[in-house]
């Protein structure tokens, strides 16, 4: 009995993204093999390789974190959110599930689906341009790590928002930026040293370069000091999320 | 004795309005107990700081001798709760609904399968089970959230306003199944704007106001407490004030007799056998005026429940 709260409430979260599977699944899937077209095919091949691979090659990793990055966090932020406008949340609150049942669930709900969006361009990408993944539990793990922090995020960013605007501004004004200047699409090698730093100082780059590392067996940094970077990351908003929800901040009046 | 609720010194206040003011209740297990009170009085408030939606600032509620705020989730694993305000999620049908809430009371898929139907059989929504809450009329989205509330085989079934916009025939057919369900042990708190609804189902009534209880009792004790009942009787005939001397209270005006009284019983008996003592006098209208809970309402508020009904609820004013 008493783990059957927190699977149904794990099952929900589940079951509300794979109903909407339209929305929430194919298009990241799309939108990342149409990148591996376009750099693999048409602009690759006049890009020299990088740290010994093909472009297409750097960068799939860079394109699987990006996913698993913006669906962990879409994930939890309009579940929550939605959960927040129909009120839907305050049943929840009033049924006998404690705060980390309820923040594990939503996390959890945002792994799988940033697992899913993540892994799947990496096995495309496996007949498609010959991608050979380094060591797959790694890539699971770091996914996964990738996936409690931005769900965390997602959810911090459900919490404070009043508006589906705040949650677009956190998405395009936060979000996208780090994203696109963490690593996806280049080595920090090739950064002159005023941009190398800036990079270093974006936590989305240990990420990129963590989860390049165990798909490609490369990395900028040390993989210990991404990894570290990456668990205490993960690890600190999603405690900081139990704590929000311990204290009721706009959930319990 | 086992309480279903113990509320001790409970106070909340947001900002510098005070919504619950130290505020003592106790509801024995078993009991049908109704909230009654105008709008911000502080109905929604307490049953929120009940279920855990709100923070008392001073005081403890207990739900069957377990803290509401130090034991949870023991306390709400007693209690089924359906809300004024719909609060279901729009992406799951109704049945997938009653099925998840029974797994956050514990219930294994099976058991959950089972209930859910048991419960859309219940309260008349098989036809609607793979509907939408939003699909549904405004009557049945209430027989929703009861269903609901009903899935963890609550103890302690909380329900604020259950009948609004709920029809006639289904209030009562819901009348009926509240009141078995208490039969049965299950113990109730409603609040409700229908009187003829708190008068018909609660042991006791509680008439809060300004965050304060300032009535508790069964309908009979505020009635009697409260309202002056009498009995009318309209003749026919000769008539004179003394030969009912023996009648106190009574009083004659024209053709018509007035005697307070609370029931029907020996002294009407009496009064009719003197009417009917004398030749050629005859009763033409006899009718019994009874007090109502509406009456102790507007005596102890000030207001009556229509007039309660058009002002906007404390959660429209919240949500706005």
């Amino acid at each position: 009995m008493r783990g059957i709260p927190f699977q149904t409430l794990f099952l929900r979260e589940c079951y509300r993204f794979l109903r909407l599977s339209r929305q929430t699944l194919f298009p990241p899937l799309l939108t990342t093999v149409l990148f591996i077209l376009i750099f693999g095919y048409s602009l690759g091949s006049r890009i020299r390789e990088v740290e010994g691979f093909s472009y297409i090659l750097f960068i799939l990793p860079g394109l699987a974190a990006m996913g698993t990055i913006t669906n962990s966090y879409a994930n939890t932020s309009t579940s929550l959110f939605m959960a927040r406008m129909d009120y839907s949340i305050e049943n929840m609150i009033a049924s006998p599930l404690s705060h980390i049942q309820l923040v594990a669930s939503f996390v959890l709900g945002g792994i799988m689906r940033g697992l899913i969006v993540g892994v799947l361009p990496l096995l495309i990408s496996i007949p498609m341009v010959g991608l050979t993944v380094q060591n797959w539990p790694m890539v699971f793990v770091i996914l996964a790590l990738i996936s409690i922090f931005f769900s965390s995020l997602g959810i911090i960013s459900a919490l404070w928002s009043e508006g589906w605007d705040n949650i677009a501004t956190f998405t395009n004004f936060v979000i996208t930026p780090f994203v696109y200047l963490g690593g996806v699409f280049y080595s920090v090698d090739m950064l002159p040293p005023f941009w190398k730093q800036v990079s270093l100082a974006n936590p989305i780059f240990y990420l990129v370069d963590a989860l390049r590392h165990a798909v490609l067996g490369v990395s900028d940094m040390s993989w210990a000091i991404s990894l570290s970077i990456l668990i205490t990351l993960a690890l600190g908003t999603f405690m900081f999320c139990v704590y929000l929800f311990w204290i009721g901040y706009k959930l319990v009046k | 004795m086992v309480f279903a609720v113990q509320i001790s010194d409970l106070s909340k206040r947001y900002g510098s309005l005070t919504a619950i003011d130290h505020l003592q209740l106790e509801i024995p297990s078993g009991e049908f107990l109704g909230l009654l009170g105008p709008n911000g009085a502080g109905k929604s408030t307490l049953i929120n700081c009940i279920v855990g939606l709100a923070k008392p600032t001073t005081g403890e509620v207990k739900v069957f001798g377990h803290s509401v705020r130090s034991e949870p989730l023991k306390a709400k694993s007693f209690m089924g709760f359906s809300p004024q305000e719909v609060n279901v999620e729009r992406f799951f049908n109704l049945r997938r609904t009653l099925e998840f809430q029974g797994g956050f009371y514990g219930l294994s898929k099976a058991r959950a399968k089972d209930r859910a139907q048991e419960m859309l059989e219940q309260f008349g929504l098989v036809e609607k089970a793979k509907e939408q809450f939003f699909r549904l009329s405004g009557g049945m989205r209430k027989r929703l959230l009861i269903a609901r509330a009903m899935m963890g085989y609550p103890k302690l079934l909380i329900l604020d306003e259950p009948t609004a916009g709920v029809d006639v025939a289904q209030r009562h057919e819901l009348w009926k199944y509240l009141s078995h369900l208490n039969r049965d042990g299950t113990t109730i708190i409603l609040t409700t704007h229908y009187i003829d609804e708190a008068q018909a189902l609660c042991e006791r009534v509680g008439i809060i106001n300004h965050g304060r209880i300032l009535e508790l009792g069964s309908p009979a004790k505020l009635i009697d407490q409260y309202c002056e009942s009498k009995i009318r009787v309209t003749i026919e005939g000769p008539m004179d004030l003394s030969e009912f001397r023996d009648f106190p209270k009574l009083s004659i005006n024209g053709n018509e007799i007035t005697m307070p009284t609370h029931s029907l019983g020996p002294t009407t008996e009496r009064l009719m056998a003197r009417l009917t003592e004398i030749p050629g006098r005859r009763v033409l209208d006899l009718n019994l005026h009874r007090g109502n809970l509406e009456e102790v309402f507007l005596r102890v508020t000030g207001k009556t429940m229509a007039q309660e009904a058009d002002e906007p609820s404390e959660t429209t004013v919240a949500k706005l």
